[in-house]
Parts: C-alpha cells; structure tokens; sequence
C-alpha cells in the first residue's frame, strides 16, 4: 500500500472529523456529555449505562452526531470521573477503577491524594490521545484481529489473566488466589447460560442473571472501608490530616512515564477484543507493572506507578473499545450496546457501512473523543484541589452521604431491591475477608470473568466436540498459554517466593 | 441548529422534570414503559421509539424504565404487579408466550395478569452463516446439516432468546438435532459468527441487515410470508423450499390487569397514532420491519396473537425439552 | 505452638463457602466435558477453592504468627449495613412488612438517618441537619438533573409531588437560561 496516499486520506478523513466535531453545537454537546461523565463518575454506583439510558429520549432531538459525540463524552467522562472516588474513597464504580483504587487510594492516605488524581488525569490523557489515533489509522485491521479471536483464545486469554491477578496482591499468594476462585463461583450465581438451569440462586429471581457488579464492588470496597474507618474514630476525625502536595513532583513525573506508556500500549491491544478485553487492560498494566519494578513491596502502599498504568490502560481501553462497535455495529459492552441503540432511534444502521456512507459521522465521533479527552483534563486538572479538600470533611458527614450515593447508583442500575440487599450482605463479607488480611480486588476479577471463562471454555469445547487439545493447536491460545505457564513459574520459583514472603513477614 | 437546539434544551428540561403543569385527565403525570430487557437492544429502540411518539401525542413523557432479566419475566412481573393507573405500561416481545412454557414457575399468570392495549411490529428474522459456509441455498444448507450434523454448529444468543426459539423451530422442521453454541446475547453471537468460529444462526433482520448487506455473512432465507423490503434478494423460507418456517418476533403493549377500560383506549388509540407516525414508520423500515396495522394494534388482536403463540411453541419448546428454570 | 488466627480463620472461612456450593451443585447436572452440565465447573472451582483453603488453615495453625485483631464497631456496623436494607425497603415496598413503596426521598432520608448515628460522634441535631440537606441534594441532582425515573414520593405520599415540583419550578428557568447560554 502506498504509505504517502494513507497518509493524506487520513489528514483528510481527521479533518473532516474535526470540522464536523468542533461545530460549537458539537462542542457545547461534547463539554456536557463528558461534564455530566464526570459527575456520574465520581458519584458512587451510578455508572455510565444507566446514565446513557435515562439521557438516550434527549437526543432524540439532536443531530446524529451530536447524539453520538455527547453519549461518547458520558462514557469516558464517568471513566475518569470512576477513578477519582477509587482514589479518594476507594471506591471503584467499575471493575476498571477496582485496580486504581489499591495504590490510589493508600496515596490519598498518605495525603498525596492530588498526585494520584493529576496522574490518573494525565494519563488518560496521553491513552486517550494514542488510542484515537490508533482507531483513526487502524480501525480495519484492528477489527480482522480481533475476530480471530475465538473461544479458545479467549479462555487461554482470560486464564492468563487470573494467573497473573495474583500479582494483585500486596499479600499472601494463596489467599489471593483463593480470593480469586471465590470470585470466579460468585460469578456463576444465576441462570446457566447453555441449558437456563438456575445456579445457585436460592429460588430468587432476582438472581437468574447473577449478581450485579456494582452492588459486589460497592459492598466489597466501600462499605467494608467505612467499616474499617468507623472500628477508630479516635484518631479519624477527617480521612487525612496533612495534604503534602496537590501536583505531581519531579520524581513523580519520572516514574509515571514509562508505566503510562506500557499501559496506554496494553490497553489499546486488549480494548479492541469486544467483552473481556477492556476489562482485563487494568488488571493485565498493573500486574506487568509490579512485576518488572524493582521494588514490587511498595505496590499496595501507595505506588504512583500502580495508578499510573492502569489508569492508561484503562482510558486506552475504553477508547479502543469503539472500534468493533465503529466498523462492525457490534457491541463490545452494554454502553457500546447503547450507542448502536441511538443510531439506530437517528436513523443510522450501525455496520460496517457507517464509515463509507456516513464519514463526516464516523470521524466526527472519532475527533470528538480527542477534544473530549482534552475537555477532561482542563476540566479535572482544576478540579483536583477541590476534590482534596473533600478529604479534610470530617468523616462523620461524608460516610453517611457515600451510603446515600451508593444506595441510589445501585437502584438504578436494575430497579431491584434485591441489588441493596446485596450490598449489605457483600459489606459484611468485604469486611469479614478484609479483618482476615484477604484482599477484595482479586475477588473483582474473579467475579466478573467467571461467566466469561467458563462460557468460553464449553462453547470452545462444544465447537471441537470435546477435544481438550483445541487448545494447544490454535497457535493464539497456545501462545496465551505458554504466557500463563511462565506467570505461574515466576511466582512460584524459590527466589521469587522467598522475596514475597519476606514481604509478607515484614507487615505480619 | 439553534432551531434543533432549543428543541433540545426544551426537552431537556421536560427530561429532568421541571416546570411540570398539573391536569386532571389522565395522564397527568409521567408514564413509566418497562422493557424486561437491557438498554440498547432491538426491543428497547422499539420501545423507545414508540413511546417517544405516544408521548407527544398523550402530551405527557412517557420513561422507558429497563428492568432486564430471567428472560423478561422480571420485568413483565414487575407490571403485572404494578399499580393499575395507567402509569405502568409494559412492551414485551414474543418472550411473553414462549415464557409461559420455558418457566415452569412464573410469578404471574400470563393469560390472566394482564389488560390488552395492542400489538406493535412483528420483526422478521433471517437465516445467515459465516460468509465461507459450503451450502449455497436454502435446500442444499438442510441437505448439508442433515449429512453432517455432528460437525455443523449453531449458534444462539442463550435460552429464550429470538435466536434460539428460531433454531428451535428449524430443528423441528428439518428433524434434525444439532449442536448448538449458547451465547450471552446477540452480539458476542454475531461477533463469532462474522468471525467464523460457528456455522449458522437465525436472528432479526434488527441485526444481520446490514452484516448481510456488506458481505459479512451469507443469508439464506427470511422467516416471514413475503420478501423482506430492505432485503429484497433474500428469498422467504417458503420460496426457498422450506414451507411453514415462519417466525416473527412480534411486540405487544400490555397494562396490569384491571386498568380501566377508558385509560386502555385512549392508549390504544395513542399506539394507533404512534403507529402512523412518518418517523416511527421510516425508522421501522430501517429496521427491516414495518408498525402492526390499525387492526392489529388493538387489544383484541393482541390476546389473539399471544393466546395462539402459547399455544403453538408450547409442543416445540417441550419437545426440545429446554427450560429456563 | 503458635497459631494465626486470620490465616485460619480465613482458611476455615474458604472451606465453608466452598463445601456450600459443592452442596448446591447436587442439584445441576455434572456432565462429561464434551457435554458440560452446568454443574461441571462450579464443582471444579468449589474443589480448588476448599484445597486452597484447606492449605491456608494448616500453614496458619501450624507455623503461623500471631496477629493482632483490631476491635469491630458493632453499633456501626449494624447501622451501616441496616441503611442500604432500609432504601430498598422504603423505595420499592416490601409486601412481608406491610410497607407500600414511598418514594425517593423517604428513602433517602431514611438511610442517611440511620447511617449518620453509626458514628458515635454524630448528635441528633447534625444527623437531622445531614439528612436535611443531603436528601436536598440528592434529589436535585439524581432526580431532577439526571432525570433518574424514581418519584420523588409514591403510593400513600404521592400528593407531595406537586410541592417538590414546585420548589424546583424557579430553578427550570435558570437550567433553561443556562441551556440557551450553552447553544450561543
């Protein structure tokens, strides 16, 4: 292919997108939607899904892109908005924010609360802007990788992915992997998937879709804090008592680089791979962080660079995640499922005509989401001081408003009791596991690949009739694999081990 | 722009419930629309579409309210229990019959628990495969199934699901017992497929449409009497040798049993309106389907539909010996 | 011998929930693995876990150190854990009590009154004032600004509506002020 004639085709197609994008209708609508991201982000529960459902009749009355350039500005304005309360309340909205919340949150404990969030901020920045880039240059290709990517490859990826959650734990090994397998079996609460049969669900109906994500990870996380911060009220008067910095020193800046840049690589890749991908880019940045640092003891005690590239990861991820929607008009996740309802309610038959028959849609949306980006950061950066100081409230008025937010987000999601039902009883136990020095986030994990894994793995086993060995023939899942089996040898061989236990005594 | 603008912000501020007129007359207050399925979905935009425009002409917002789940029972529990105001309006699917025989233990009792207002759209279904699938047609797809049923896959979007009632329905016609591939939803079903990692489904025209049109995957037949509008090279099942292969995923509009007979007109009447609105219309046919007519956007025709529907995919699903619960 | 009391407590903890969902699968088909029933992998997960479990509490009753336990604040823990039970109570009704669905704002207010007195700190007169104000607050913005379709007050309340309506009526045209400001 001619590279000069890519080249100018893409100058033309991003100029195209710009002009349509930076219409003042379209930049009012963008600087709202991720206003509005923002605001759902950093109240607890309520996530972007719900938010874009009750907001989708608005649009109605907007142009296409309009429509689209602000429900695109929601989604990753709650993901930035998401990991603001991970940091300063560890409490993650999303599974995404669950990993930013073990290193953030210890950060704002130690009052470098506005370090986090400046380089949760900046790093989403940087993510965003290299995966829009990717998805204007690569989208097509992209996508033929991602199909490739069967049942096979999919388990194969996702038990990658568990082994090297243990990673996740600043702890003992066995009991993050135990709390892994806990969430795993917590995931297949609800109807079975190939035959319906009901798992586990004690006769609630409310349960034959299993458990919901935002109701464990509330309970899990920040119920079972609060707990934790009200067993002393002696010495907790306000969550922190001396604020060191509000802007990331020198030191900081040089230590976040190089994590922001594997993040932002990581999480383009796997955000391409519709359900799962996303979701495992947080995850999949932070392990890979801790596991070349040099000092993996400091990661769970407040490392910047365990915010850093999961944060990238992360934004990259979600960026990328269009992409199937984009060239494909189909849904990566239930927001991307939204979207491809509002075009259709414009009009527009999501596929992968889009970008032929409606550029100036295609590469609006695609440009909004670099101004988009930029929006958040002017909008956060700002923002930083204010969020700290919200630290300095004393906690007896601000548990009691997080309980309110959350019970409000979780009823929203499904219109479901059961859901705050659920919270208590995901408190009790997050606080129980929590008292035993067990850690909630590999938990998280767990819980949401559970029906992942195991769909994969029958539907991979159905497709071969049975054959175990599909996955070692196909060379991607053989490769994932291979990728597994060095993980688990490195945390397990002597000297690795020795150097974690050690770690382990050393906080006993 | 500045026109559609302030459309918008109007809007918006209707959204967001400020400056609200208090009226006598029904309805006097925002109704609330379940769906029993998640946002973003076909069903949804129908439903959403609809109540956009029974909205405008009831002078009164109509709120989709998304209560997914357990196949949509859920949601259809959750009205047949709701106040009967008026205010409490479900859109359901086909699901609302074939669940009286996949659920053997209901919350509700569906012929009894409901008042009628009228059937909404009866959306086609296709037959497609992955784009290098051997059989050409329709006939020589059977003959292919039937010769190596042991290692041609099917693929639905799990239990209840349009596509898996579809394949049901194939099975039993062909006689033929296949190897099927459950999927979470329509989507990661499409993915595989498109992707070729199975062989062939059966789904709405709401969502293969367009993978038809651009190559993707191979249709072989639609399920409906006649050709298909925005698919018109697509011949129907009984043209292409398959007679009585007929399924179409029809909406329907119910209220709690016991809503007064006043209230169900004046939404009947509103549906039938909402029905010929040019926008609704134009935005069906995107869809690949098109608004029941007046005849059948009425209370009576709906309990016909949903009486008969029970009655005919009870054997299917029993035989298949599939249950949700 | 020294035992650690969170290592094998934990690891009990494991078993339990493990041997409970071994327990729940008799009733899920097994199957083989070209067939899996839906029982095949919850029973692989429950056999993994119990195992791990299982080595957690040996190596903790058998070479473990013994680690200190901070104290549990029961009052606020039931409290907290009530709020959440109280909304879902109050929102949606619940029939075994004879409580019919109330609305937002009792909701609401409800939970953070009950959460508030989970401090010891909180006095009645900051825990009304809290409630007050949060309860403002988050119908404002849940309700009114991101158009959540919860009423504000349902069933026996529903007559409160208009007055919420018309408290919030003055702040429609400054929403809609700033909207056309927005547009240029």
């Amino acid at each position: 292919m001619d590279f000069l004639a890519t080249f100018t085709e893409l100058g033309h197609n991003l100029g195209l997108g710009f002009s349509t994008a930076a219409l003042p209708v379209n930049l009012a609508f963008c600087f709202l939607g991720v206003l509005l991201g923002t605001l759902i982000g950093v109240l607890p529960g309520i996530g972007p899904t719900a938010t874009i459902a009750m907001l989708l009749p608005i649009t109605f009355n907007f142009e296409p892109a309009t429509s689209l350039i602000m429900l695109a500005g929601i989604y990753y304005g709650a993901q930035y908005g998401g990991s603001t309360t991970a940091i300063l309340i560890n409490l993650p909205g999303e599974s995404s924010s669950a990993v930013t919340a073990i290193d953030g949150y210890q950060m704002a404990k130690q009052g470098r609360a506005g370090p986090a969030l400046a380089t949760a901020a900046l790093g989403s920045f940087f993510a965003g802007s290299v995966a829009t880039i990717l998805i204007a240059l690569f989208a097509p290709p992209l996508t033929d990788l991602a199909l490739k990517f069967g049942p096979a490859e999919y388990f194969s990826l996702m038990m990658l992915g568990l082994v090297a959650s243990v990673a996740l734990a600043s702890g003992s090994v066995l009991k993050a992997l135990a709390m892994v397998v806990l969430g795993l079996l917590l995931g297949l609460i609800g109807s079975d998937v190939n035959t319906g049969a009901q798992r586990y669900t004690l006769g609630f109906l409310e349960l034959a879709d299993g458990l919901n994500f935002v109701a464990v990870a509330v309970g899990v996380f920040g119920i079972a804090e609060i707990l934790r911060n009200l067993e002393d009220e002696s010495d907790r008067e306000v969550m922190v008592k001396k604020v060191t910095n509000l802007w990331p020193s020198k030191e900081d800046f040089k230590a976040m680089i190089a994590p922001v840049l594997r993040g932002t690589a990581l999480g383009s890749v796997l955000g391409i791979l519709p359900g799962g991908g996303a979701i495992l880019s947080s995850f999949a940045a932070y392990t890979v962080e801790k596991k070349i640092s040099k000092t993996p003891e400091r990661f769970g005690k407040g490392a910047i660079e365990g915010v850093a590239a999961p944060e990238s990861a992360n934004n990259a991820g979600a960026q990328t995640s269009f992409i199937p929607m984009l060239t494909l008009g189909i849904p990566a996740n239930p927001v991307m499922a939204l979207m491809i309802g509002a075009m259709i309610i414009q009009g527009i038959q999501p596929g992968p005509n889009v970008a032929t028959e409606k550029p100036e849609l295609f590469w609006g949306v695609i440009a909004s989401m670099w101004i988009g980006n930029l929006m958040l950061v002017l909008l956060n950066l700002p923002l930083i001081g204010l969020w700290v100081r919200l630290l300095t409230v004393p906690y007896t008025v601000l548990f009691p408003a997080i309980i309110a937010f959350c019970a409000i987000g979780v009823y929203s999601v499904n219109s479901n009791s059961f859901d705050l039902y659920a919270v208590s009883a995901f408190g009790f136990l997050g606080y129980l596991l929590v008292k035993l020095e067990c850690e909630p986030a590999p938990l998280l994990l767990g819980f949401v690949l559970g029906p992942m894994l195991e769909e994969n793995l029958r539907r991979a086993m159905t497709i071969s009739r049975g054959d175990w060995t599909v996955f070692f023939t196909k060379p991607l899942s053989l490769t994932l694999l291979l990728m597994a089996a060095a993980v688990l040898a490195i945390v397990f061989l002597p000297s690795v081990r020795k150097k974690r236990e050690e770690v382990f005594v050393e906080e006993g | 722009m500045l026109k559609s603008f302030a459309a918008a912000a109007a809007a918006l501020i209707v959204a967001s419930g400020f400056g609200q007129a208090q009226a006598q007359e029904y309805p006097s207050r925002p109704i609330t629309m379940v769906v029993p399925f998640a946002a973003g979905g076909p069903t949804d935009t129908v439903t959403r579409l609809v109540a956009e425009s029974m909205g405008k002409d009831l002078g009164q917002q109509i709120v989709v309210e998304n209560v997914g789940g357990a196949g949509g029972t859920l949601g259809a529990g959750r009205v047949a229990k709701a106040d009967k105001d008026g205010y409490t309006l479900l859109l359901h699917h086909i699901g609302m019959a074939t669940s009286a025989t996949l659920y053997r233990k209901l919350p509700y009792d569906t012929l009894n628990a409901f008042d009628y207002v009228g059937l909404v759209t009866e959306v086609p279904m296709t037959l497609v495969s992955r784009s290098d699938f051997e059989p050409k047609d329709l006939k020589s797809l059977v003959e292919y199934v039937k010769a190596n049923k042991d290692k041609v896959t099917y693929a639905n979007a799990g239990v209840g699901a349009a596509s898996h009632l579809c394949g049901m329905l194939f099975m039993s016609k062909i006689e033929t017992p296949l190897t099927t591939v459950p999927y979470k939803g329509t989507g990661p079903a499409m993915t595989d497929l498109v992707g070729k990692q199975v062989d062939f489904m059966c789904d709405q025209t709401t969502n293969t449409t367009n993978q038809i049109k651009s190559g993707k995957i191979k249709a072989y037949a639609t399920t409906t009497k006649q050709r298909v509008p925005s698919l018109p090279d697509v011949p129907t099942a009984e043209e292409a040798g398959l007679p009585g292969f007929e399924v179409g995923i029809w909406h329907g509009v119910y209220a709690p049993k016991g809503t007064s007979p006043e209230i169900i007109k004046k939404l009947t009447t509103s549906l039938q309106k909402a029905l010929k609105d040019p926008t609704v219309v134009q935005r069906f046919a995107d869809l690949g389907t098109q608004p029941s007519s007046e005849a059948d956007a009425t209370p009576d025709a709906l309990k016909a539909k949903l009486t008969s529907e029970i009655d005919r995919w009870a054997p299917v699903i029993k035989a298949a010996g599939v249950y949700a619960d | 011998m020294q035992i650690n009391v969170k290592d094998a407590a934990s690891g009990a903890i494991f078993i339990l929930i493990a041997a409970w969902f071994a327990f729940q699968t008799q009733e899920l088909q097994v199957g083989t693995p070209l067939r899996m029933g839906p029982g095949f992998f919850p029973l692989l997960l429950a056999a993994v876990l119990a195992l791990l479990g299982a080595i957690i509490l040996v190596k903790g009753v058998l070479k473990g150190k013994p680690s200190e336990m901070t104290g549990v604040p029961w009052r606020g823990g039931v409290l907290i854990l009530l709020a959440p039970i109280v909304f879902g109570f109050v929102v949606r009704g619940f029939a075994p009590l004879a409580i019919p669905p109330l609305g937002l704002v009792p909701a609401v207010a409800l939970a953070i009154l009950i959460a508030s007195f989970a401090s010891r700190r909180t006095t009645v007169f900051m825990a009304v004032t809290m409630t007050v104000l949060l309860t403002i607050f988050c119908l404002a913005v849940f309700q009114k600004l991101l158009g959540l379709p919860i009423p504000p007050f349902a069933g026996p309340l529903e007559w409160l509506n208009p007055y919420v309506d018309a408290a919030f009526a003055p702040f429609g045209a400054a929403w809609a002020a700033l909207k056309s400001v927005f547009g240029g």
